[in-house]
């Protein structure tokens, strides 16, 4: 059985790393202009394809893939730590508000510094949305304490999403016009026009949130069986808890700050990685989690910028369609065991 | 020399103290059980010997060491717990879980050892659940789960271990059961077990100390032999005779 164990883990992380792959490349080549992998090949190891091929990959498709694949495995990891906190399986950035919360402040910055004629660098955006992540995280914190069961937290948490968007909604609508536009597709989420600088930064930021998490693997599996067996267990609770909560609002400010709140990700790509790994071990989740968002993230950006072609859908659209299916199954899974 | 001494322990919840002045003196491989009536406070202390609750004066001795000047890792190594709460695990076999017992021993990223595995499959085989070790520790029976629990305790390999109402869940077999595991491991591996129960003949058949938690004090704390005679039970428990035949004759109808 362990034996079965460790090649059922080897297997799957195979099958992912392939995948990650053939997305990775799909994305690349797939687009309003099709370009064939060889063509793909020859602009990565040969500079001899010709120049608008090479500013397509190089510019626009290569950097965009590398950020869906980067926030990707962020939001799906940033929704595992936020279920590992809770101990429920729909908890994630976007149904719990923080995302929307996040989103709030980087308008607020936006819009009040775009007005000022300021140029606003991602550090800012990403410290502006962790700012809103945090305040979020702080109401859904003092809630927990009165809405003790798991669907009163999600509707308090949706609740607090709507409050956060309606209030970027009216920060959007005092914007000046040639900023709107931007915001707008910003605001209901897009991995369009990521440039290398952006890519840098979020690479760094997510790698470092990474590390940090696959070294709370252990405190957070003896984490999963409940508070006072991991207090017993020797687990420095507070410090654990304090860790868990500025790491997921880190990963879930990144990714809006640089593509917009995106829905359900969170919650669907770690739940269909717990199922095919069959287990909620933190040490093969994390990485596993981190891969499978990436996948997740890549078959749905590739959908909305094909889908209706030359039309980009929003990333949002595309996730809810595949993702909040995955949240009703999940709920009524957790009834129907609970009537047994 | 004793495993376990409270001296003039207080204990309640956010800074009120609920109980004064315990003390008891516990020797290893010996039972000592908790009982009382419902919400005398018989978890709270469970929780404050197990440093889950905030000590409120006096002092609790593991090893006639100061329990607050221990480490967390040295702690865990020394006292092993089992709460009544049920673990809301999923996707987690039941080998999974009694080994986090073995956290304190593991290295940086908890991974398993020969020996450690060696210690979860002993373990596991001293309750009897050997044979669901890779079931879905979510999809089995009240009973499997609370022996579940207790392999995982016992894997911590503590001198003490704590269980809370570890029978609360369970069918009358099952009761019987868990309890005799529990004998077993004290005899076996020189366990010393402080619990609360409710099932008073089940109490007095295993414990060697008993100790009544009533209103704000130990009522009593001494054999089973010496608190188990004359009216004390009813008193304990606020027992009227003729009411108690009223309630009965109400259920009878």
């Amino acid at each position: 059985m362990e034996k079965k164990r460790a090649i059922r883990y080897t297997v799957c992380f195979g099958i992912l790393f392939v995948l990650i792959l053939i997305f990775t490349a799909l994305n690349i080549c797939i687009g309003s202009v099709k370009i064939a992998l060889p063509d793909v090949f020859d602009v990565f190891f040969k500079n001899s394809a010709d120049e608008v091929t090479g500013t397509i990959v190089l510019n626009i498709r290569f950097p965009r893939t590398l950020a869906v694949l980067i926030l990707g495995g962020a939001l799906s990891l940033s929704g595992y730590l936020l279920q590992t906190f809770f101990h429920n399986p729909i908890a994630g950035p976007f149904v719990l508000g923080i995302s929307s919360g996040a989103k709030m402040c980087v308008a607020l910055v936006m819009v009040f510094l775009a007005g000022n004629a300021l140029k606003i660098n991602s550090a800012t955006l990403i410290f502006a949305a962790f700012v809103g992540a945090m305040i979020s995280m702080g109401f859904v914190l003092l809630m927990t304490k009165r809405a003790q069961t798991m669907a009163r937290l999600i509707v308090c948490g949706v609740m607090i999403g709507y409050i956060c968007s309606a209030i970027t909604e009216l920060v959007v609508t005092f914007a000046q016009d040639a900023d709107i536009v931007n915001l707008h597709n910003w605001s209901r989420g897009s991995f369009s026009g990521q440039t290398w600088e952006n890519v840098r930064i979020m690479a760094i930021v997510v790698f470092i949130a990474f590390v940090l998490i696959f070294i709370m693997a252990k405190p957070l599996y003896a984490y999963s069986l409940g508070e006072s067996y991991a207090m017993n267990l020797g687990v420095n609770i507070k410090v654990l808890r304090v860790l868990i909560v500025l790491l997921s609002g880190l990963l879930s400010a990144c990714i809006v700050a640089f593509a917009g709140p995106i829905s359900f990700v969170g919650i669907a790509a770690p739940h269909l990685v717990r199922k095919i790994f069959n287990t909620d071990k933190p040490i093969i989740m994390i990485p596993a989690c981190f891969m499978g968002g990436s996948v997740f993230c890549l078959f749905c950006d590739l959908l909305a910028r094909n889908l209706l072609s030359p039309t980009e859908l929003n990333i949002s659209t595309v996730t809810a369609v595949f993702g909040a299916p995955i949240v009703i199954i999940i709920l009524l899974n957790k009834k129907g065991r609970a009537e047994q | 020399m004793s495993v376990l001494k409270t001296d003039k322990l207080n204990v309640g919840y956010n800074k009120k103290v609920l109980i004064h002045d315990i003390d008891l003196c516990i020797e290893k491989g010996e039972i000592l059980t908790l009982i009382g009536p419902n919400g005398a406070g018989k978890s709270t202390i469970l929780k404050t010997i197990a440093r889950q609750l905030d000590n409120l004066g006096g002092n609790v001795y593991v090893d006639e060491k100061d329990y607050s000047k221990i480490g967390g890792n040295e702690f865990a190594k020394k006292m092993a717990v089992m709460f009544t709460g049920k673990v809301k695990s999923e996707m987690l076999s039941c080998g999974d879980i009694v080994a986090t017992g073995r956290y304190p021993y593991t290295g940086h990223f908890g991974l398993l050892s020969k020996e450690d595995k060696e210690e979860v499959a002993k373990a596991m085989e001293l309750v009897n659940i050997s044979d669901i070790k890779d079931n879905d520790f979510s999809k089995i029976s009240d009973g499997q789960r609370q022996r579940v629990m207790l392999a995982r305790a016992v894997c911590q390999d503590t001198d003490i271990i704590i269980l809370d109402e570890p029978t609360s869940f369970l069918d009358i077999k099952y009761k019987l059961e868990f309890v005799s595991i529990i004998k077993k491991l004290t005899k076996e591996k020189n366990l010393t077990v402080i619990m609360s129960l409710h099932e008073l003949e089940i109490a007095k058949k295993i414990s060697d100390k008993i100790v009544c938690v009533k209103g704000d004090r130990i009522d009593k704390y001494g054999t089973p032999d010496e608190i188990f005679k004359d009216e004390y039970i009813r008193e304990l428990y606020d027992i009227d005779d003729t009411k108690m035949s009223e309630n009965i004759d109400i259920l009878k109808i």
